[in-house]
């Protein structure tokens, strides 16, 4: 494994552009069965708009890249405090690394099943790994 | 070579988030009263409520700076990490500065013409320049 804290985070990080491609590479043709034409899309148009337009499994990819801007930017922040002030220790790695397989379940779960209650299940888990993640942050930042 | 030369666009890309943000609320104040929506009686709303409330030009700016709060917050976290690996300078800074050159480019075509196809366009450069820094910290972070 390797040794860095912010090796997982580079992961999440690289795993978020994936997800971007998986949006585009499924939003393109939904547009294109549609006889939507980008060039003459009118302007100010953004993808929200095509929440109603696009069959939802089209957008559940886009709802998950959105989520990955949300909670995770959190996560970035923590383990680049922990990096910095000495709390980089098997604990956290072990964390940090709980957090980002969780998150590509996550998202690999919102994109293809998307049923909630199991969705809800893997958030939950996740978010007690960054929870556990911020309180570890406090004390090696304080301490 | 200066491996914390990544700073700079980090610092230029949060600075012109700001940009974004006052030019936000230099159109959005002015249209709210012209709409004659008193901020002062206002309880619970959210900008997006906005959107059905002021011209779509004034929201643009808020849509904007919305944005500036999503992508760019991986490229943030991406830099900060290539910057404490001593990774962050050469080829890594240069990417950085065309991931903030082309941002701001994004913002600027979202704040006035707004054609779809132009912002997506600057929108999908900015998003490999950003895929290739990301690459670059998954090589030297876990293959390393």
């Amino acid at each position: 494994m390797p040794e860095s804290l912010l090796a997982p985070g580079a992961v999440l990080a690289l795993w978020t552009l994936i997800m971007l491609g998986w949006v585009a590479a499924t939003r393109f043709p939904a547009l294109a069965k549609s006889g939507i034409d980008l060039k003459a899309a009118p302007p100010g148009g953004r993808g929200a708009d095509l929440e109603t337009i696009l069959p939802p499994q089209v957008n559940w990819k886009s709802h998950n890249y959105t989520h990955l801007l949300e909670q995770p930017t959190l996560f970035y922040a923590v383990i680049i405090f922990l990096h910095l002030s000495g709390g980089s220790t098997d604990l956290t790695r072990g964390l940090a690394w709980a957090y980002v397989i969780l998150r590509i379940v996550h998202s690999l779960w919102q994109a293809r099943v998307n049923r909630v209650p199991v969705r809800f299940a893997i958030f939950g888990l996740s978010t007690f790994c960054l929870l556990a993640l911020s309180l570890l942050a406090v004390i090696a930042t304080l301490g | 070579m200066d491996t914390n030369a990544i700073l700079g666009p980090v610092a230029t890309l949060a600075l012109w988030s700001m940009v974004m943000w006052v030019w936000m609320y230099a159109t959005r104040i002015p249209a709210m009263s012209r709409a004659k929506i008193d901020a002062a009686k206002m309880v619970g709303g959210t900008g997006k409520g906005l959107d059905d409330v002021l011209p779509q030009e004034v929201q643009w700016k808020a849509h904007n700076y919305n944005h500036l709060m999503e992508q760019p917050t991986v490229f943030y976290a991406v830099a900060l990490a290539l910057a404490i690996g001593g990774m962050g300078g050469g080829l890594n800074a240069q990417i950085a500065w065309a991931y903030v050159a082309l941002r701001i480019i994004h913002s600027l075509i979202q704040v006035t013409v707004n054609r779809v196809l132009w912002r997506f366009a600057v929108f999908a450069l900015a998003s490999l320049a950003l895929l290739a820094l990301c690459l670059h910290a998954f090589m030297g972070f876990v293959l390393h």
